[in-house]
């Protein structure tokens, strides 16, 4: 069996030890590079086109929202875990537009790290539980003191669904064959629950997902 | 490179603060204008008035009295003359009667001819003491002298009345012919002389008054010219005291205006220490603490899923220590945000408008809405780390004073500005009045850049803090 192919991503070496001893005791993973700033990490990524990308959020020189972000334009086949301090929406979102599959808080890296690597290699998406908590938090808040709905009640039961599996990485075509539908009707499904929940794109579905803990 | 300029910076504001402390201590010694100086102007100033209404009293009164002795003196010499006028047809009429007396010899007539002689002779001594005269003046020998023709001319009718009426034709025409000639002349000789006399009088009194009149325009003169004198003194001195006031004014406006753009110079570079100083500390705390933590928590756990089995006791402890590192990893996370919000950097400024709003939607009881059109994220770090104090000190006021439940953020960018207005439906309050030091401080950063900063409350209406940021030219042409 071929093992994952992980290049690691973050300006402290302590951390990186860290994290490499976690991957590399996992039998199915394996550290095949290191980079200590986001410009070295999109050069490294070209070289040794690894499977998956443990990438720290604040790196000098190229952040790593952006490092993610032309990763994923120069190697598709590349997934990027994107790890950071801060659980707060705009950090999601904004890892989620750059591209990035998962999401991780430092603070919980060791437990959820070999357990997100293999669920991008696998096309999945992946989110700390403290960040679907955070964001539901907000979420619940807000709608508390504006008086607003749950959109997530307009949902229908299919609806909800295909909302999961988008969020989880999947394609249309994965889950027209799935729920045994038309790819047509998936793209309904999908446009109507974007419209339901007044969002814009793949990313901030996703976010809405984690926040509705339909994903994880 | 830029550690460098930094430094360079400082070593030019502390040469400013020096060189001002020196114009202070300059502007400290000029003298203060004193009280003598206005009390001596005072003075000077009543003096001249008094002087003024004295010369003016007595040009006055000199003039009256000047034209109430013309008067006199015209009055007294119109009299003169009108007396004398009198006298001297007096005694021609005199002269007249006793011509005819003379020359009629008739008797009948003779008694009333007489009479009238008498009559007229009485007239003429009672006018002659009437005449006015000056003691001892040549005037009083005068009309002695007049007295004395009139008496002989007397004594020589009462002579020729004695003779007999038929007689009196012969024997008193001689004497007649010879005195009454002598006497008449005389007679005119002094009466002319009377006229002279006054006429000279009416000069001496004119002298008189010519003299008086010099000695009084003579005080005038001094006393104007001493007035006119201390007045233009007064005038320039006055001028003098003006014009150095008017330079000190200016000298101190300088300084004043120089005084405030240091501070202002000043209190900017202090944001800027202040931001730098935050940037050094977050960053610190970051990279080393902050990394250091999240290291141990990767070990810790690490160590803690595989002694899961073995060592119960062990993992306990471990999943204790992870748990105070954890917790440490968030206060160090926050406090270094607190310092410098990682986010402008990692994210740019909207990101961390969003993130901020949130953080005091979490914390407190205030809904905050962040709606921003920037398009792209490219501003100057000094403009971003500006717009998220503004909306960081805003938003805390809002939490801590106004009580409201909602907070709107609005970042709009225009073709060369950049407008941040924070709005809340809090109690408000009255900003002509209250002016906290968190205004102030918002005011300095906006103000450093350019921009305005415009505070707009009232009892009961919410506050709404609109800042307008002038985009630099560089950055407009980029």
């Amino acid at each position: 069996m071929t093992k994952t192919r992980v290049v690691l991503a973050d300006d402290h070496t302590l951390i990186r030890a860290g994290l490499r001893m976690v991957v590399d005791a996992q039998p199915d993973l394996t550290v095949v590079g290191e980079a200590d700033d986001g410009r070295d990490a999109v050069a490294i990524a070209e070289t040794l086109r690894p499977d998956v990308i443990v990438m720290d959020i604040g790196m000098p020189s190229l952040n790593g929202i952006e490092a993610c972000r032309q990763i994923r334009e120069k190697l598709p086949e590349t997934q990027v875990v994107m790890l950071s301090m801060h659980s707060d929406e705009g950090y999601v979102l904004r890892a989620l537009k750059a591209g990035a599959k998962a999401y991780l808080l430092k603070d919980s890296a060791e437990a959820d790290l070999a357990r997100a690597i293999r669920a991008v290699a696998a096309g999945k998406s992946f989110f700390s539980p403290a960040v679907g908590k955070v964001l539901l938090e907000d979420y619940m808040r807000k709608l508390q003191r504006t008086g607003a709905e749950d959109s997530y009640d307009l949902l229908s039961p299919r609806e909800r669904e295909i909302l999961q599996l988008v969020a989880e990485g999947n394609s249309s075509k994965d889950i027209a064959n799935l729920l045994e539908l038309s790819v047509y009707t998936v793209d309904t499904h999908r446009a109507k629950i974007m419209q339901k929940l007044n969002l814009h794109g793949i990313p901030e579905l996703i976010l809405y997902a984690v926040r509705k803990g339909v994903v994880s | 490179m830029a550690k460098a300029n930094r430094l360079e910076i400082a070593d030019a504001s502390v040469d400013n603060s020096s060189a001002f402390a020196f114009h202070g201590a300059s502007g400290l010694e000029t003298t203060p204008p004193s009280n003598k100086l206005r009390w001596l102007f005072l003075g000077v100033c009543g003096f001249l008035l008094a002087l003024l209404a004295a010369s003016g009293f007595i040009a006055i009164r000199f003039l009256g009295e000047i034209h109430a002795q013309e008067l006199r003196v015209t009055h007294t010499l119109a009299e003169r003359a009108q007396l004398l006028s009198d006298l001297l047809l007096s005694v021609q009429t005199y002269n007249q009667a006793v011509q005819q007396v003379l020359t009629q010899a008739k008797v009948d007539r003779e008694q009333t001819a007489r009479g009238r002689i008498d009559a007229l002779a009485f007239e003429i001594d009672s006018d002659l003491k009437q005449y006015p005269v000056a003691r001892d003046s040549l005037e009083a020998a005068l009309v002695e002298g007049i007295q004395d023709v009139f008496s002989q001319q007397r004594t020589l009718y009462i002579s020729v009345i004695a003779t007999p009426p038929d007689d009196r034709q012969r024997r008193a025409q001689p004497a007649v012919d010879e005195y009454m000639i002598r006497i008449q002349s005389q007679m005119v000789d002094y009466s002319s002389r009377l006229k002279a006399w006054n006429g000279e009088r009416l000069q001496f009194a004119d002298q008189e008054l010519a003299l008086e009149f010099g000695s009084v325009r003579a005080g005038l003169k001094t006393a104007l010219t001493v007035g006119f004198g201390s007045g233009f003194l007064l005038v320039m001195a006055g001028m003098a005291y003006i014009v150095r006031l008017e330079r000190q004014t200016h000298k101190r406006y300088l300084q004043l205006a120089q005084s405030q753009r240091e501070m202002q110079q000043l209190s900017a570079r202090l944001v800027d220490v202040q931001e730098d100083e935050r940037r050094t500390i977050s960053r610190e705390l970051h990279d080393e603490v902050g990394q250091a933590l999240g290291a141990l928590l990767v070990d810790v756990g690490r160590l803690s899923t595989e002694l899961s089995d073995e060592r119960p006791e062990v993992r306990t402890q471990l999943d204790n220590i992870k748990s105070i590192a954890e917790r440490t990893f968030h206060e160090v996370r926050n406090i270094a945000l607190l310092l410098r919000p990682s986010m402008l950097d990692d994210l740019g400024l909207v990101a961390a408008l969003e993130w901020q709003g949130r953080e005091v939607s979490r914390r407190s009881d205030i809904e905050v809405e962040v709606q921003s059109d920037i398009a792209s994220d490219t501003l100057p770090d000094e403009y971003r780390i500006c717009i998220y104090r503004l909306v960081q000190e805003a938003l805390r006021n809002a939490v801590r004073h106004s009580g409201a439940k909602n907070a709107k953020v609005t970042v709009q960018q225009s073709a060369n500005s950049i407008r941040v207005q924070v709005t809340d439906d809090g109690r408000g309050f009255n900003p002509t009045y209250t002016r906290g030091l968190g205004i102030l401080g918002m005011e300095e950063r906006v103000k450093r850049l350019g921009g305005t900063l415009n505070v707009d409350s009232g009892v009961d209406h919410g506050v709404t803090l609109t800042a307008e940021l002038p985009i630099p030219s560089e950055q407009h042409l980029t």
